[in-house]
C-alpha cells in the first residue's frame, strides 16, 4: 500500500470540485468540518490509518458480538419505517396477561417501542375488550423502580449482586450433576400457569430429571372447587359459566364480580342481565360472611359465617335433590327454603356458584344442584383440565420434604411462598435447609432474600410466552420491549436448565404454538397461522370443548355431618375469614402504586388493610375503627387495626390478605398488616376459635370516604339525601312507573335570567351515560383512567389529607333499614350503592364562572376543558364544583415518592432530594405522551379523554377531505361514527356501564340512554346541566320494593320542562 | 407635661357637651404631648419588647412563605373538599379588621362625629396594615405564586384578560381600590402633622424625612382650605368603599353555589361583621397604647365607651344575621341548605360554631351595662374575644361549608398544619411590627384635628357654658 502522503495515488472520487482542485480553501474547510483528527487523516501514515480503522471496528460492535451464551433476540427500532407506521403514533400489539394460571387477552399500546397502556383484546374470549384493574395496573409493574435489576447470590453470610454469566456457569455444572442423579431432591415450585410452553418444558424436565417433583402454589387458588368437581364428576374439570342466560344467580361466598379468574365474563354476563329495558332482570342471591363486591350487588344478601354456609348449602341441596341424607341439620336458617324455592322456580335458567372458601363438599353439591336443575349445559358447562405432565405434589409435601432435608435443589418460578405460604408450614425455616434454592422473581422479595440464588424475571411485556384462558383459548404473549433489566422468563429458565438447544423464548413459544396449532411442523400453513395469532391475540379454534358430564351421587354423609357440626359452632370464639385484597390480590401487586392507592370498592380503604368487624361485633369487643387489636388464632397472633364494616357476619372478622410486605419496596413498605401468619394449611379460608383483644393503640386508616356514624348529623344528612343522589327502585316499581326517577325532581329548571350559552356552531355535543344498575364497583375504570391520563399517586399521608388525585372515583353509600324513627340497623345494609363519578362536563359549569384567570373554559363541543398552562391554582373552581371531582396538585407528586410518615413533618415532602434526581426516569417511561404531566399548583380533572376525542376527530377529518365535494356539501357536519371514541374508563369496563358519544347524533347510544326513562342528572336541580347522566339502579329483591318511602308522594313529575332545558 | 385629675367625661348631660380632650387648654401642650411619642429619646420598654416579638413573628412569616413557595401549597392543611383553609379565613379576617379605620375616618367624619379625631389616625394605620396582611394571603394561597400577576388586568403577549365573571377578580379590584384610597386618605390627613414633626425635628435626617412627606406644608390659609376640601372629597370617596370592599369579599362566597355560602344576606352581614371586628381591633390596640404612651387625655373613656356601643350594636347585627341564616335555611325547604346550617351548629365543627356565637353575640351583650362599657379590663377582654370570635366566624363560613357540601362521599375534615398556624401568627407579627413602627415614627394622633375639637378652637367660646361644669380645672 502506498503511503497516504503520496497525494497522487489512487484517489478516483472527489467530494466536490474544490477537492479536485485541492485548493487551500478546501483544506481549511476540511479542518473546520472535522476539527479533531483531520490533520492526521490528511497527513498520517499507514500505521495510524490501521490504528484508527481498528478502533472504528471495535466501536462498531464487532468486538461486542459473541459474548452471550444464548442467542440474542433483539426487539429493534425500525431502521426503515414500514408502511402504515409513523413515529409518535401509537401501535397496539396483542398479548396476554396471566394471573393465577388464567390468561386474559390484552392489547398493549406502544409509542415508539415504549409500552404505555394495556387494553382488553376484543378478540379474546376472556377479555372481549375489557380489562381488570390488575391488567390495567400491570403496565406500572414494568416500570417499577423496585424491580430486581440483576441476579443475586448468597455467598457465605452475604448476599451480593451476580451476573447471568455467573448463574450460567453455576447452573450448567449444578444441573448436569443433578441430571446424572436423575433429579433426586430436585423440586420445582411454580405459580399456577397454563402455558403450553411451560408444559412442554415440564415434559422435558420429566425425561431429564425423572425424580424431580413439581409443586404449583397459588395462595388464592380455588383448589376446593377443583377437588369438589373431581369428586362430582370423577375427572378434573373446570366450570365455565354463561351468566347471560341466568335469570337467577346464587353465590355461596363466591366473589364472582370481583375476584374470580374469569371475572370479566362473569361480570359482563351478570350486567347483561341487568338491562331492565328488555322487560325483566336477573336476580342475584348471595350468602357470605363479609361484604364483598358481589354481595354489595346482590338483590338479596344474607351474612353468615363461612363455616356455617356448608350446612345451608346442604339444606338447600336436600330440598333440590330430595336427598334426606343431607339433613342431619339441627336447625337451619329459614332462607334455605327461600333459596331452594327460587332455584327451583328458575330451573334451567339459574346458576349456582361457590367461592374458594367453601369446602369441596359444597362445590360438589353445587355441581349436583346445577345438574339436577338443568342449569348445567346452559348457564354452566365444564371443560377438561389438562393432565399433569410431571409428578406433582402440594406445598405441604414440599414443606415436609424441606423439613426432612430431602429437598436439595428448589427452583421457584415466581411466587413468594416465604410470604404467602400457610404459616404452619414454616416455609422460611424449611427453605434454610435447602442446599440450593433458586428464585426467579420480579422483585428481590421475601423469598428471594432467603434463597441461594435470586434471578430477575422479565415482565410479561418483555418476553415471549403463551398461555390458555379460562375457557382454554390459546394465546401468545409477545414482547414489546427488550428486557429493561435483562431478566428471563420462567420458560427460558426452564429451557436453560433442560439444556435446550434453543433456549430463546421466541423459539420455545413458536414450537409450542406449532404443537397446539396441530400443524406439527413448519408446513405451508404455519406462518400465516402464527402471524394471525400474533395479530389477533388468539389462536382460532383453540378453545376447549365443553364436556357433557353427569354428577355422581352418594358418599355425601360425611360432608353433611361435618357441615352440621360446623353449623353448631363448636369451634367457639370468633371466626376469621381470609379474603383476597381487592387491590393487591394475594400481595403480588403490593408494590404497585396505582393499586395501593386504589380504594377498596367496599371499605374505600387505601394503602392498608384492616380487620373488618361488623358493628355489633365491634361493640361487643369494645373496639372501633382505627383501634389496634391483637388477633390470635391457632397459636399465632397479629396486631392490626380494626375497620368497622357493615355487612360482616356477626361473630366473624374478615382479614384481607396481601398487605404487610417486608421486602423494602418503596410502595409497599409499611402498608397494612400481614395476616398470612394466621393462615394455616388446615384452615386456608376461615378459622374458628380466634380471639381479638384491643391493645390500646390506634392507627390512622386512609379511607377516601369518611365514615359518618348513622346517628351523627352527617349520617342523618347522608341518609336524607341519598334517595335524591342515588336513585333506585325495585323492578316492580319501575315497571309500574318507568318515570319513577323523575319523581323527586323539581320543575322549571330551564328558567334562566340570561341567555344561556348556546352551542349552535358546535359540531359535536359530547355526553356520557353511566348505568348504576350494571356497575359492580370493580374499579378497573379508575386504574384505566390513571394509566391513560398520567394521574399521580399521592401516598397515604396525602390520602389522609384528602388529596387523592383520581379523576374518576366510585362513591359508595349504604342505606340501612330504619327500625324506628332515627334508629337504623347498621349491622346489615339494605342496599349498597356504587356511583362512579367523573367530571360531569356541565354546560352551565359552576367552575368556569369563578375562575379569575379563565383557566377552565368551555369548548364548543361542550367539554369543560382545563387549561393547565393558564391555571394559577386559586382552587375556587373546586370549591364551586358540587360534584367535587376536581383535583389539585398540592405538591409535585411526580417528583416525590409517596410517603407514609405522619406527625409534625407529615407535610414535608422529600421535594428537594427529588428535585435533583428529577423523579424516577424509569417511572416516566409509562407516561402517555398524549397527555400533559401536570406540575404542582395546578388543578386537573376528567377530560372525557380529550386526547382520544381529538385523535378521532383528526382521523375523521382526514378521511373527510378525501370525500367527493358533492357529498361534503350535502352533509351538515362531519359525523364521527358512534362508538369510535371510547374513553379509557369505558374501554376497561366489562359491564358496559359507561357509554360515551355524541348527543348531537340522535341515534347514538348515549343519546338513547339519555332519553331512557331511568336516566337522571345528579344534582340536576342546581341547573348546572351536566352532560353526564346516570341510569337509576333497579333492585330485584324477593321482598319487592326496598324503598317504598322514596317513591310515595314526592314533588310530582316535571319531565317535560326538565327535558326541554336540555334539548 | 401637665398632670390632670381624673375626669369622668362619660356622663351624658344634655346641657353640656362632654369634653373630648382632657387636661389641656392650649394647643401647645397638645402638640407637646402627642409629639412626645415620636420625640422622646427612648421609647418605653414595652415598645421594645413588643417590637422584638413582633419582628420575630414577622420573620417567621417570611420563612413560612419561603417554605410554601419552594414546596407547594400542600404544606398547608387544605384538602380536597376544603380547598380554602386558613389563608382565605385569614384574608377575610384581616380585610374585616381593615374596615374600622376608614369607617371611623370617613363615615364618622361625614357625620360630624367629633370623637373620631382621637382615634382615626391609628385606626386608619391599622386599616392599612391589616389590608397589607389581608392582601398577602390570596397572593400566596394560589398554587403557582409566581403567576399571581395573571389576576391583574395587565396587557400581555398572550392576549389574555382575567375572567371578569369571577368574584376573585372583583376582590382584586375591591381590595386594591380600598387599599389605595385608604392609603391616600390616611396620608393626606397626616400632612399637617408631618409638617409639625418636621418643624420640631432635632436631627437632619428627621427634618429631611418628615420634610419630604410633609409636601411643603406651610399651614397657610390656602393650604388649609385645599386640605380640607381634599379631605372631605376623599372621605366621600372612601365611604362607599367601606361598604363595597367587604360586600365584594362576601361575593366570593355568596356568588358560589355552595350551601352555606350561597346566601343573599352576606354583603350586609359581612360589612356589619367587618365593622364589628375592626372596632374590636381598634380597642385591642388603643387600650394598651394609651396606657403605654400616656394618651389618656386624648383617647378618653368617652371614646372607648362610644366604641363599645358600636361593638354592641354591630355584634347584635351579626347575631341577627346568624339567626336569619338559620331561618332562611329552614324556610327555603332546601335539603342541602338546611343541612349546612344544622351541621354548622351540631355537626363536626360545632365547637367552632359555638365559639363564634359566644364570642360575637353573647360576650358583647355585657356592654348594655355602663359599668362594663367603662371598665378598661373588661372591654379589653371583650375586644380580644370579639377578635377570636370574628376569626372563627370566617373559619365557620369557609371551612364548614366546604367540608360537607352536596355529595357525602366527598366530605372531609380540615386540620391545619403547623405551617398554617405559624403563617397566621406571622401575619400578626407583620401587622404589629408595622403598627409599632407607626406609633414611634408617625404622628399617632391627628394633632391638627384634635385641636379643632377643643374648646380653645372655638372662637365663640364665650357664648357657651364654661367647660368646668364637670369639675375640670379652668386655666387661663
Amino acid at each position: 500500500m502506498p503511503s497516504m502522503k503520496h497525494e497522487d495515488s489512487g484517489r478516483s472520487y472527489w467530494r466536490s470540485l474544490e477537492e479536485l482542485a485541492d485548493t487551500p480553501e478546501f483544506k481549511t474547510f476540511m479542518h473546520r468540518e472535522f476539527p479533531a483528527g483531520a490533520s492526521e487523516l490528511m497527513e498520517e501514515d499507514r500505521r495510524s490509518f490501521l490504528k484508527i480503522m481498528g478502533a472504528s471496528m471495535a466501536l462498531a460492535g464487532v468486538g461486542l458480538a459473541g459474548c452471550r451464551r444464548w442467542p440474542e433476540q433483539m426487539v429493534l427500532p425500525y431502521a426503515e419505517r414500514p408502511e402504515g407506521s409513523a413515529p409518535g403514533m401509537a401501535d397496539a400489539y396483542a398479548t396476554i396477561m396471566e394471573l393465577g394460571g388464567v390468561a386474559t387477552g390484552t392489547l398493549a399500546t406502544s409509542y415508539n417501542g415504549r409500552p404505555t397502556k394495556l387494553e382488553g383484546n376484543p378478540d379474546h374470549p376472556g377479555s372481549l375488550g375489557a380489562t381488570t384493574r390488575y391488567t390495567q395496573a400491570s403496565i406500572l409493574d414494568l416500570y417499577d423502580p423496585d424491580r430486581s435489576r440483576e441476579p443475586r447470590i448468597a455467598r457465605e453470610e452475604k448476599r451480593t449482586k451476580a451476573t447471568w454469566d455467573e448463574w450460567s456457569s453455576f447452573s450448567v455444572d449444578h444441573f448436569d450433576a443433578l441430571r446424572s442423579s436423575g433429579g433426586a431432591g430436585f423440586w420445582i415450585l411454580s405459580e399456577a400457569t397454563r402455558s403450553p410452553s411451560i408444559e412442554a418444558q415440564q415434559a422435558e424436565l420429566r425425561s431429564q430429571f425423572p425424580k424431580a417433583t413439581w409443586v404449583a402454589w397459588e395462595p388464592l387458588a380455588n383448589t376446593n372447587e377443583a377437588e369438589g368437581l373431581t369428586e362430582a364428576f370423577g375427572i378434573r374439570v373446570r366450570p365455565v359459566h354463561d351468566l347471560s342466560k341466568a335469570e337467577l344467580i346464587v353465590s355461596f361466598e363466591s366473589d364472582l364480580l370481583n375476584i374470580h379468574p374469569d371475572v370479566l365474563n362473569l361480570s359482563r354476563d351478570w350486567a347483561a342481565g341487568r338491562r331492565p329495558d328488555h322487560g325483566s332482570m336477573n336476580r342475584m342471591l348471595v350468602v357470605e360472611s363479609s361484604m364483598s363486591v358481589t354481595g354489595s350487588k346482590a338483590d338479596d344478601r344474607w351474612a353468615m359465617a363461612s363455616s356455617r354456609i356448608p350446612a345451608l348449602v346442604a339444606q338447600v341441596a336436600s330440598l333440590i335433590l330430595n336427598d334426606a341424607s343431607l339433613l342431619p341439620m339441627p336447625s337451619s336458617p329459614a332462607y334455605a327454603g327461600t333459596i331452594a324455592d327460587q332455584l327451583k322456580a328458575a330451573a334451567g335458567k339459574g346458576a349456582i356458584l361457590a367461592g374458594p372458601s367453601q369446602p369441596a363438599f359444597v362445590h360438589r353439591l353445587v355441581a349436583m344442584m346445577n345438574d339436577a336443575l338443568g342449569n348445567a349445559g346452559t348457564t354452566v358447562s365444564y371443560i377438561r383440565e389438562n393432565a399433569e405432565s410431571i409428578r406433582t405434589a402440594s406445598i405441604k409435601d414440599l414443606a415436609a420434604g424441606m423439613d426432612a432435608g430431602g429437598v436439595e435443589t428448589l427452583l421457584m418460578l415466581g411466587g413468594n411462598p416465604a410470604y404467602d405460604a400457610p404459616a404452619d408450614l414454616q416455609f422460611a425455616k424449611g427453605l434454610s435447609k435447602v442446599k440450593v434454592s433458586i428464585h426467579l422473581a420480579d422483585q428481590d422479595n421475601e423469598t428471594s432474600q432467603l434463597c441461594t440464588w435470586h434471578l430477575n424475571r422479565s415482565h410479561p411485556l418483555e418476553c415471549w410466552g403463551d398461555a390458555r384462558g379460562w375457557d382454554g383459548t390459546y394465546s401468545v404473549q409477545q414482547p414489546l420491549i427488550l428486557p429493561l433489566f435483562d431478566g428471563r422468563s420462567p420458560v427460558e429458565l426452564l429451557a436453560q436448565i433442560n439444556a435446550s438447544s434453543s433456549p430463546a423464548g421466541f423459539d420455545l413459544v413458536r414450537k409450542s404454538f406449532n404443537k397446539v396449532n396441530g400443524s406439527g411442523g413448519l408446513g405451508e400453513s404455519f406462518d400465516p397461522a402464527w402471524r394471525r395469532t400474533l395479530h389477533a391475540g388468539v389462536l382460532t379454534g383453540s378453545t376447549s370443548a365443553t364436556e357433557s358430564l353427569k354428577t355422581r351421587g352418594g358418599g355425601l354423609e360425611n360432608g353433611a355431618r361435618a357441615a352440621a357440626a360446623a353449623f353448631d359452632g363448636k369451634g367457639g370464639g370468633l371466626e376469621l375469614s381470609f379474603v383476597a385484597g381487592s387491590s393487591v390480590y394475594d400481595g403480588r401487586f403490593a408494590n404497585n402504586g396505582w393499586l395501593q392507592e386504589l380504594p377498596d370498592p367496599i371499605t374505600r380503604l387505601t394503602w392498608d388493610n384492616a380487620v373488618l368487624i361488623g358493628p355489633s361485633t365491634a361493640k361487643d369487643l369494645g373496639v372501633g375503627t382505627g383501634d389496634m387489636v391483637k388477633v390470635t388464632a391457632g397459636g399465632a397472633s397479629v396486631e392490626a387495626a380494626v375497620l368497622v364494616q357493615t355487612g360482616t357476619a356477626p361473630g366473624t372478622a374478615t382479614l384481607t390478605l396481601g398487605y404487610g410486605r417486608r421486602f423494602a419496596g418503596r410502595i409497599c413498605t409499611g402498608s397494612g398488616f400481614d395476616f398470612y401468619p394466621l393462615r394455616r394449611s388446615d384452615a386456608m379460608w376461615f378459622q374458628e376459635g380466634a380471639s381479638i383483644t384491643p391493645t390500646g393503640g390506634s392507627y390512622q386508616l386512609g379511607t377516601v370516604q369518611d365514615h359518618f356514624a348513622i346517628d351523627s348529623v352527617g349520617g342523618k344528612g347522608t341518609a336524607a339525601r341519598l334517595p335524591v343522589l342515588f336513585r333506585e327502585a325495585s323492578i316492580e316499581t319501575y315497571n309500574h312507573d318507568p318515570n319513577f326517577v323523575r319523581a323527586g325532581d323539581h320543575g322549571a329548571h330551564g328558567l334562566s335570567l340570561w341567555q344561556a350559552q348556546q352551542f349552535d356552531g358546535a359540531q359535536y355535543r359530547w355526553g356520557m351515560s353511566i348505568d348504576l344498575n350494571a356497575c359492580s364497583g370493580c374499579s378497573a375504570c379508575v386504574v384505566a383512567c390513571q394509566a391513560e391520563n398520567n394521574i399521580p399517586i399521592v401516598g397515604k399521608d396525602q390520602v389522609l389529607r384528602g388529596r387523592e388525585m383520581h379523576w374518576l372515583r366510585i362513591d359508595r353509600y349504604y342505606r340501612f333499614q330504619e327500625t324506628s324513627p332515627g334508629q337504623y340497623d347498621t349491622d346489615q345494609p339494605l342496599s349498597v350503592a356504587n356511583q362512579p363519578l367523573t367530571c360531569q362536563h356541565c354546560e352551565n359549569a359552576p367552575c368556569e364562572q369563578v375562575c379569575p384567570v379563565a383557566a377552565t373554559v368551555h369548548s364548543s363541543d361542550g367539554l369543560n376543558v382545563m387549561v393547565y398552562n393558564r391555571c394559577v391554582g386559586t382552587r375556587y373552581c373546586s370549591n364551586n364544583c358540587p360534584y367535587k371531582v376536581r383535583r389539585f396538585n398540592y405538591f409535585d407528586y411526580f417528583r416525590r415518592d409517596p410517603m407514609r410518615e405522619t406527625g409534625l413533618l407529615q407535610v414535608q415532602p422529600d421535594y428537594y432530594v427529588k428535585l435533583q434526581s428529577g423523579g424516577d426516569p424509569l417511572r416516566r417511561m409509562q407516561f402517555n405522551p398524549e397527555v400533559t404531566v401536570r406540575m404542582r399548583g395546578v388543578m386537573e380533572k376528567c377530560t372525557f379523554c380529550t386526547q382520544r376525542i381529538e385523535a378521532a376527530k383528526i382521523k375523521t377529518k382526514n378521511e373527510w377531505v378525501k370525500k367527493p365535494e358533492a357529498e361534503k356539501a350535502a352533509a351538515k357536519r362531519i359525523v364521527i361514527p358512534d362508538g369510535t371514541i371510547t374513553p379509557a374508563c369505558a374501554q376497561a369496563c366489562p359491564n358496559d356501564v359507561i357509554v360515551f358519544g355524541d348527543l348531537m347524533d340522535p341515534d347514538s347510544r348515549v343519546s338513547k340512554l339519555h332519553a331512557n326513562s331511568r336516566s337522571y342528572e345528579l344534582l340536576g336541580e342546581l341547573h348546572v346541566k351536566p352532560r353526564n347522566r346516570y341510569l337509576a339502579r333497579l333492585t330485584n329483591s324477593i321482598q319487592g320494593e326496598l324503598f317504598p318511602q322514596d317513591h310515595s308522594g314526592g314533588h310530582g313529575t316535571s319531565t317535560d320542562e326538565h327535558e326541554e332545558s336540555h334539548g | 407635661m401637665m398632670t390632670t385629675m381624673p375626669v369622668d367625661n362619660t356622663i351624658e348631660d344634655p346641657r353640656h357637651r362632654s369634653p373630648l380632650v382632657l387636661g389641656h387648654e392650649n394647643f401647645g401642650t397638645v402638640t407637646e404631648e402627642i409629639c412626645w411619642v415620636n420625640e422622646s429619646p427612648k421609647p418605653p420598654k414595652a415598645w421594645y419588647v413588643s417590637l422584638v416579638i413582633s419582628a420575630l413573628a414577622a420573620s417567621m412569616l417570611l420563612l413560612m412563605i419561603g417554605y410554601l413557595i419552594l414546596t407547594g401549597v400542600g404544606v398547608w392543611g387544605n384538602n380536597n373538599p376544603v380547598m380554602w383553609g386558613f389563608p382565605i379565613v385569614n384574608f377575610v379576617f384581616w380585610v374585616g379588621i381593615g374596615h374600622a379605620g376608614t369607617l371611623i375616618s370617613a363615615i364618622l367624619f361625614l357625620f360630624r362625629q367629633k370623637w373620631r379625631t382621637s382615634i382615626n389616625r391609628f385606626a386608619e394605620a391599622m386599616t392599612i396594615f391589616a389590608v397589607i396582611c389581608a392582601g398577602m394571603f390570596p397572593g400566596i394561597h394560589i398554587g403557582r405564586v409566581w403567576l399571581a400577576y395573571w389576576l391583574f388586568p395587565i396587557p400581555n403577549q398572550m392576549d389574555m384578560w382575567p375572567q371578569f365573571r369571577s368574584p376573585l377578580l372583583w376582590d382584586v379590584f375591591a381590595v386594591g381600590t380600598y387599599f389605595t384610597v385608604s392609603l391616600i386618605f390616611w396620608y393626606i390627613g397626616m400632612v399637617p402633622d408631618l409638617a409639625t414633626l418636621r418643624d420640631r425635628a432635632n436631627t437632619k435626617v428627621k427634618a429631611i424625612a418628615y420634610g419630604i412627606f410633609a409636601l411643603g406644608w406651610r399651614g397657610s390659609m390656602r393650604h388649609w382650605h385645599r386640605y380640607e376640601r381634599a379631605y372631605l372629597l376623599l372621605a366621600a370617596l372612601a365611604t362607599p368603599l367601606v361598604l363595597s370592599v367587604h360586600s365584594v369579599v362576601s361575593f366570593d362566597f355568596a356568588v358560589s353555589q355552595l350551601p352555606g355560602w350561597h346566601t343573599t344576606i352576606f354583603p350586609p352581614y359581612f360589612v356589619a361583621g367587618a365593622i364589628f371586628s375592626g372596632f374590636a381591633m381598634v380597642m385591642t390596640l388603643a387600650i394598651p397604647a394609651r396606657e403605654v404612651w400616656g394618651l389618656k387625655n386624648f383617647i378618653t373613656m368617652r371614646h372607648l365607651e362610644n366604641m363599645n356601643k358600636i361593638i354592641l350594636v354591630t355584634g347584635s347585627m351579626v347575631g341577627y344575621a346568624y339567626s336569619t341564616e338559620f331561618f332562611i335555611a329552614w324556610y327555603s325547604g332546601e335539603l342541602y341548605e338546611q343541612f349546612a346550617f344544622i351541621n354548622r351548629a351540631f355537626g363536626q365543627y360545632a365547637w367552632a360554631y359555638w365559639i363564634m356565637v359566644s364570642c360575637n353575640v353573647l360576650v358583647p351583650q355585657v356592654f348594655w351595662f355602663k359599668k362594663a362599657r367603662t371598665s378598661i379590663w373588661l372591654m379589653f377582654i371583650v375586644s380580644l374575644l370579639v377578635n377570636v370570635g370574628m376569626w372563627f366566624e370566617r373559619f365557620v363560613i369557609v371551612v364548614t361549608s366546604l367540608a360537607q357540601d352536596f355529595l357525602p362521599s366527598s366530605w372531609g375534615y380540615f386540620t391545619p398544619t403547623w405551617v398554617d398556624v405559624c403563617t397566621f401568627i406571622g401575619s400578626f407579627g407583620l401587622f404589629m411590627t408595622l403598627f409599632l413602627l407607626f406609633i414611634r415614627y408617625l404622628p399617632v394622633l391627628a394633632m391638627s384635628e384634635i385641636k379643632g375639637v377643643m374648646p380653645a378652637a372655638d372662637p365663640h367660646a364665650e357664648h357657651h357654658e364654661p367647660v368646668d361644669t364637670l369639675g375640670q380645672e379652668v386655666q387661663e
